[in-house]
């Protein structure tokens, strides 16, 4: 129950963490599309939960999780995020939405958080999201699965949140494309590979990002 | 144990800032980054080290106008998107602003003092206390001299309530000195200073009152 009650504290919109100026590629999609149904919505949280999420963001933020309170292996995860994320506004987005969340739990007076926001100001991490997710979850005492589907439900909830502030679609049509997600992330924790490697391609979504990053006209972060 | 983890009260560990931090909002267009803009000289006349942070609404413009006004190193103007939300970046979830600011305080050891320029909003914008110490709010002649009547949670919450451009007072149809005798009125005797930013009227005024209020400078 703690833990699930920990996950429902993190996952909860009202957390003050900065993911709500990040809009995981949704704001590039609706400049290039305009309106969204709730079928293609969720069609696009579905490709970012298989294609990005689980094999990607999850994978690394499990890693953090195992290594908890060791810098060393958190500053090399984040070194394979940052090598990793190619596409400059999905590299800068986990950076800085990996700065709020640990600049959240450090004011929170969380001892780990505290130490790696140090860590970042030092230059000795760099701080993205899934690194941090997985070191300051672990040391609040989530279970494994908690922390996952605490991750998940932030991507595919941000997304959802981003399409109805760009007015893409509906709020109660959004509802209906986030609550078709959560069988996909149930599905994907259960049967996820921590143990892979860090994967993700979604060719769609990188490609109207690249066209929207130098874009005069922008309302997130990503 | 994760459940009771949080403490009621922070520590020194959990939040390290030095410098004081102030706010600056007001809905678009009433001239806060005039206002900055003019600030920047009369702070540094004073010697005070200090940063901007701009939440800008739809572009880094404000920011850009600051690093490319030559008033400023450009490395000391930071830009956070307000994710279509310019009322929560600064209020329901001020992190990437804090964020940015310890950013700046890591970056320039020895800043005093850091300004968050809120992205155009309406009367009802305020600022998390999480966030600035204290803060100011920018309205205009131009808006209608009904403003401060309206008593939004902007004009009233702040610590300084700043009313700009008075030099267009005549061709708005708007008469001054009532309008700031009801600024005061709705405020209860919190301050209010009249300020022309292009011009420098009550720019020092304003100056005054930051140093005062927290940088305990007289």
């Amino acid at each position: 129950m703690r833990s699930a009650l920990l996950a429902i504290w993190q996952a909860d919109s009202g957390f003050p963490n900065g993911s709500f100026a990040f809009s995981y590629g949704l704001e590039a999609i609706a400049d290039l599309r305009g309106k969204l149904s709730p079928r293609s919505l969720a069609d696009l949280i579905e490709s970012v939960l298989r294609q990005r999420w689980a094999s990607f963001d999850r994978v690394l933020m499990m890693r953090a999780f195992r290594a908890g309170n060791d810098l060393a292996c958190l500053a090399e995860l984040d070194r394979l995020c940052e090598a990793m994320s190619l596409l400059e506004p999905h590299r800068l987005g986990s950076r800085r939405n990996g700065g709020s969340f640990i600049a959240a739990h450090a004011r929170l007076g969380n001892p780990v958080a505290a130490r790696l926001r140090d860590a970042i100001a030092a230059g000795a991490c760099i701080g993205h999201l899934p690194t941090m997710q997985g070191a300051v979850w672990r040391a609040l005492q989530f279970d494994a699965p908690s922390a996952q589907l605490a991750s998940g439900y932030i991507t595919a909830s941000g997304m959802v949140a981003a399409a109805v502030r760009l007015g893409a679609i509906g709020a109660l049509q959004a509802q209906s494309a986030l609550q078709s997600a959560l069988p996909i992330i149930d599905e994907l924790v259960t049967n996820g590979d921590d143990d892979a490697e860090p994967s993700s391609c979604v060719p769609f979504v990188d490609i109207v990002a690249a066209r929207h990053m130098r874009a005069d006209l922008r309302l997130f972060a990503n | 144990m994760g459940l009771q983890l949080t403490s009621l009260t922070t520590s020194a560990d959990a939040n390290p800032s030095v410098a004081a931090r102030i706010g600056i909002g007001g809905p678009v267009g009433s001239g806060k980054t005039a206002l900055i803009e003019a600030l920047i000289p009369v702070l540094q006349t004073r010697g005070v080290d200090f940063a901007v942070v701009t939440n800008d609404l739809v572009t880094k413009e404000d920011a850009e106008r600051l690093r490319r006004s030559g008033l400023i190193d450009p490395a000391r103007v930071s830009a956070v998107e307000a994710g279509a939300c310019p009322h929560t970046v600064i209020r329901e979830d001020p992190t990437l602003n804090i964020a940015a600011g310890d950013t700046l305080e890591a970056t320039f050891p020895g800043l005093e003092l850091i300004l968050f320029e809120s992205g155009g909003d309406n009367l009802a914008s305020t600022f998390s206390l999480d966030l600035v110490d204290w803060w100011i709010f920018v309205i205009d002649v131009a808006g209608g001299d009904d403003i401060p009547r309206k008593k939004g949670p902007g004009v009233m919450k702040c610590d300084l309530l700043v009313v700009n451009k008075v030099d267009l007072a005549p061709y708005v149809g708007v008469a001054l000195e009532p309008m700031l005798a009801e600024a005061q009125r709705v405020r209860a005797g919190k301050p209010v200073i009249a300020t022309n930013a292009r011009s420098g009227l009550g720019v020092d005024a304003v100056a005054d009152a930051i140093s005062a209020a927290v940088l305990f400078r007289s």
